[in-house]
């Protein structure tokens, strides 16, 4: 019952509120003399947007900064402790070497064949079928993508028929079969890194393609007539002038490989040293050290503003050259 | 008026139905988690259980609904005891009736809190009833101890009512390739020569469980541990009060390793880690088979079946188990099993009834009937032979010991599980690994 009351009060009485608050504050400020009028009424109508943005943003992430520094039952305050516990435990320090593998495999391969097959396929007639293949996989979460690769990788007893496609391939070659995810640290984590470019290489492509549509034929035809050749082109023409473009997908790849969670959780959970930040992030969780998790938190945070940064001022000069 | 209404851009109705959806979603996100208003007609229970056992749940329901009219609102929630937890910090709503968490410090924390209700306030003039009813392992603390957070039992008070069990090390096999006379040591099952009875290897193993991959290792070790050093040693080790690189520790270690070599696990080691323990029993029914035995508790039965419906196996006639040989006679009453309990998070005339209702012999005998479980009664009855002999199992049990992960901080049993997938994968690792275990021990039980 009091459900439906919730929801009656939500759909019917919220929007009361927000129009009594606009219709009594617009009503407030026309009385107000010209000058003032014109000074507050930006503060006014951007209140309520910013309550939010601080209720749900701002709050939760000074409250997070906060708990990092107390104990995990939040009562006491511990200083550095649990950043000391972050940078100086064996466990998370291997999550720190594979989280910056992470960074370094996953952006650099994901927007690379990004934008080697945004190229390619420009050139061919069946464009859009190719891009829709390579593009399947991003829909798909992440979940279900590690689900699909671990029957890819599964490995059964040698000489035994083997079900993961890999190792069926590699059966065809007389080869043994490889545990796949269970060979660490190199193959264990390129193979989840692998799935993870293959999850995001769609999206590079796609942002990439559409970027250089927007480069004109007549700059790459004046390129030949001065008698550049193919890959001249794409490397002094095509890649400057995609550069914005590259910087703004490689940025978002950057923050994707630190947020990396559902693919090392579904397909290992961290075992045989393949945890990466975030998934120590929420073990921490798990076992009720808050204030832990909330330095982990931190961390990645921090880790992550610079990036925003240079996405926040790409996107910026991007909208002063239009 | 008008020019204010012509003022409204199409970002304030934006920002106008932002609110909307937010508020429809915070309202919709506490209705989920709320329905406790004293009530005693309706009470709000959350379960981990899906499938066959939510059914049979149902089916223990239906009695009492009809009978008294209250309407139980079940939800399937496996992340009940991290919601709760934060309900709990939050101040708002609990379901009426949920299990109790498993981790001690949790239980501890949330007794203090007032959240949950003894069961002897849930069961009233019934309680002692309860107690002489049930396993005596499941309510009792070992040696008269006032607090035994493993079994819910904090400052002399109950908060969980046990309603159903399952023994856990019970030895599986197929009775058409092992028949041979169970083992009644260790070292008599490490000695049976697979190849006598034509099998490939003598255990079969898979460790795989998604997320929480390790685990059936750590029912393996764990049985070893508690029959081999006694249930002290397995329960301070559980406490985080014993090193890993502990003696007694390091022994269940090694022998653990014994069950898994290359040589012993069907496919070698790489195999029993990449096999899903769901599947590990397969081997069993192979052609010639692939292994003699598999370590599993009473729940596996129903994967032999689902995976082989064409042999059509029963159980008693194709396939049985025999208990966990003897590590050291001196522990042998030790058993390792597990169960399911509901704690009472808001004391309501429903929910108290409820609590009465599932604590019954009439209540618990229809999840007996359903199959698949025992009861925490002692005195069920059973039409499956496996646990007719499974609830001869509990009841010749001096401790039912709790799985040792189930009941550490969540970190340290990640750890623990993990150091057990990777001693298998690579055994020369052992020593830096229990020290490894160690450092992770310190930090896991402190509340820094």
């Amino acid at each position: 019952m009091d459900q439906i009351i919730t929801a009656v009060v939500a759909v019917v009485g919220v929007p009361l509120v927000i129009f009594g608050y606009i219709i009594g504050g617009e009503q407030v400020i026309e009385r107000l003399p010209g000058r003032l009028q014109g000074w507050a009424r930006p503060y006014f109508w951007a209140l309520p947007a910013v309550g939010f943005a601080t209720i749900f943003m701002v709050y939760p992430m000074v409250r997070t900064a906060v708990i990092s520094f107390r104990n995990s039952e939040d009562t006491d305050w511990v200083g550095f402790a649990n950043y000391h516990y972050f940078f100086t435990f064996p466990d998370t320090l291997t999550a720190l070497r594979n989280s910056v593998a992470w960074l370094i495999f996953y952006t650099f391969f994901a927007v690379f064949l990004g934008l080697v097959i945004a190229i390619l396929v420009d050139r061919v007639r069946y464009e859009s079928l190719a891009k829709i293949a390579i593009f399947l996989p991003v829909p798909i979460s992440a979940v279900a993508a590690s689900i699909i690769w671990k029957f890819m990788f599964d490995y059964q007893a040698p000489g035994t028929p083997q079900t993961g496609t890999l190792n069926a391939v590699l059966g065809i070659f007389h080869g043994d079969p490889v545990p796949w995810l269970l060979d660490e640290p190199v193959v264990n984590n390129g193979a989840l890194i692998f799935v993870g470019i293959w999850t995001a290489v769609g999206f590079c492509m796609v942002i990439i393609s559409a970027s250089l549509k927007a480069i004109s034929t007549e700059v790459l035809e004046a390129a030949r007539i001065d008698g550049a050749n193919e890959f001249q082109i794409v490397r002094l023409v095509i890649t400057p002038l995609l550069w914005p473009t590259i910087t703004v997908v490689g940025t978002t790849m950057l923050i994707n490989a630190l947020k990396t969670f559902d693919i090392v959780y579904v397909m290992t959970n961290g075992a045989y040293e393949t945890d990466v930040i975030a998934t120590r992030m929420f073990s921490q969780l798990q076992s009720a050290h808050y204030g832990r998790a909330a330095a982990v938190g931190v961390v990645l945070f921090i880790a992550i503003v610079p990036l925003l940064i240079v996405n926040i001022r790409r996107f910026q000069q991007q909208e002063e050259q239009r | 008026m008008a020019e204010v209404f012509g003022r409204l851009s199409s970002k304030a109705i934006a920002l106008g139905l932002g609110t909307l959806f937010l508020v429809a979603a915070c309202g919709g996100g506490n209705n989920g988690t709320s329905g406790s208003s004293a009530s005693s007609t309706d009470v709000t229970v959350w379960t981990a259980w899906g499938g066959a056992e939510l059914k049979a749940f149902k089916d223990v329901l239906a009695p009492f609904q009809s009978k008294t009219g209250i309407k139980v609102h079940i939800t399937t929630n496996r992340d009940s005891t991290n919601q709760i937890a934060n309900g709990i910090a939050a101040g708002t709503d609990l379901p009426d009736i949920a299990p109790g968490p498993t981790d001690p410090t949790q239980v501890k924390s949330w007794v203090s809190k007032g959240a949950l209700k003894s069961i002897e306030t849930a069961l009233g003039s019934s309680f002692n009833d309860y107690i002489s009813n049930t396993y005596a392992a499941l309510t009792t603390a070992p040696g008269g101890a006032t607090d035994d957070p493993y079994i819910g039992i904090i400052g002399g008070k109950h908060y969980e009512l046990m309603v159903k069990t399952q023994v856990k090390g019970l030895i599986w096999y197929n009775k058409k390739v092992f028949t041979g006379q169970a083992p009644a040591t260790f070292d008599d099952l490490l000695a049976i020569n697979p190849s006598q009875y034509n099998a490939k290897s003598l255990f079969c193993a898979g460790f795989e469980s998604g997320a929480a991959s390790g685990w059936p290792a750590s029912d393996q070790i764990d049985n070893i541990i508690m029959r081999q050093s006694g249930d002290q040693v397995y329960t301070s080790w559980v406490q985080g009060k014993t090193k890993f690189t502990d003696p007694a520790i390091k022994l269940g270690y090694q022998t653990f390793l014994k069950e898994v070599s290359d040589q012993a696990v069907y496919g070698g080691r790489n195999t029993a880690l990449s096999t899903n323990f769901g599947k590990a029993g397969d081997p069993l029914f192979k052609q010639p088979a692939g292994c003699l035995f598999l370590e599993q508790a009473t729940f596996i039965t129903s994967f032999f079946q689902q995976d082989f419906p064409s042999l059509n196996l029963k159980a008693g006639t194709d396939f049985d188990f025999f208990a966990h040989p003897s590590v050291n006679s001196q522990f042998d009453g030790n058993v390792n099993g597990f169960y399911d309990n509901f704690s009472m998070y808001n004391d309501t005339p429903a929910a108290r009834q409820l609590m009465q209702y599932m604590a019954t012999k009439d209540a618990q005998q229809i999840w007996a009937n359903d199959g698949g479980t025992l009861g925490a009664i002692k005195s069920l009855t059973y039409n499956d032979p496996v646990f007719k002999r499974a609830a001869d199992v509990a009841s010749g049990a001096k401790n039912l010991l709790v799985t040792a992960g189930d009941f550490m901080p969540a970190d340290m049993q990640k750890a623990f599980w993990q150091s057990l997938l990777n001693v298998t994968r690579n055994p020369g690792s052992l020593n830096s690994e229990l020290s490894h275990l160690d450092q992770v021990q310190a930090a896991a039980y402190t509340t820094s």
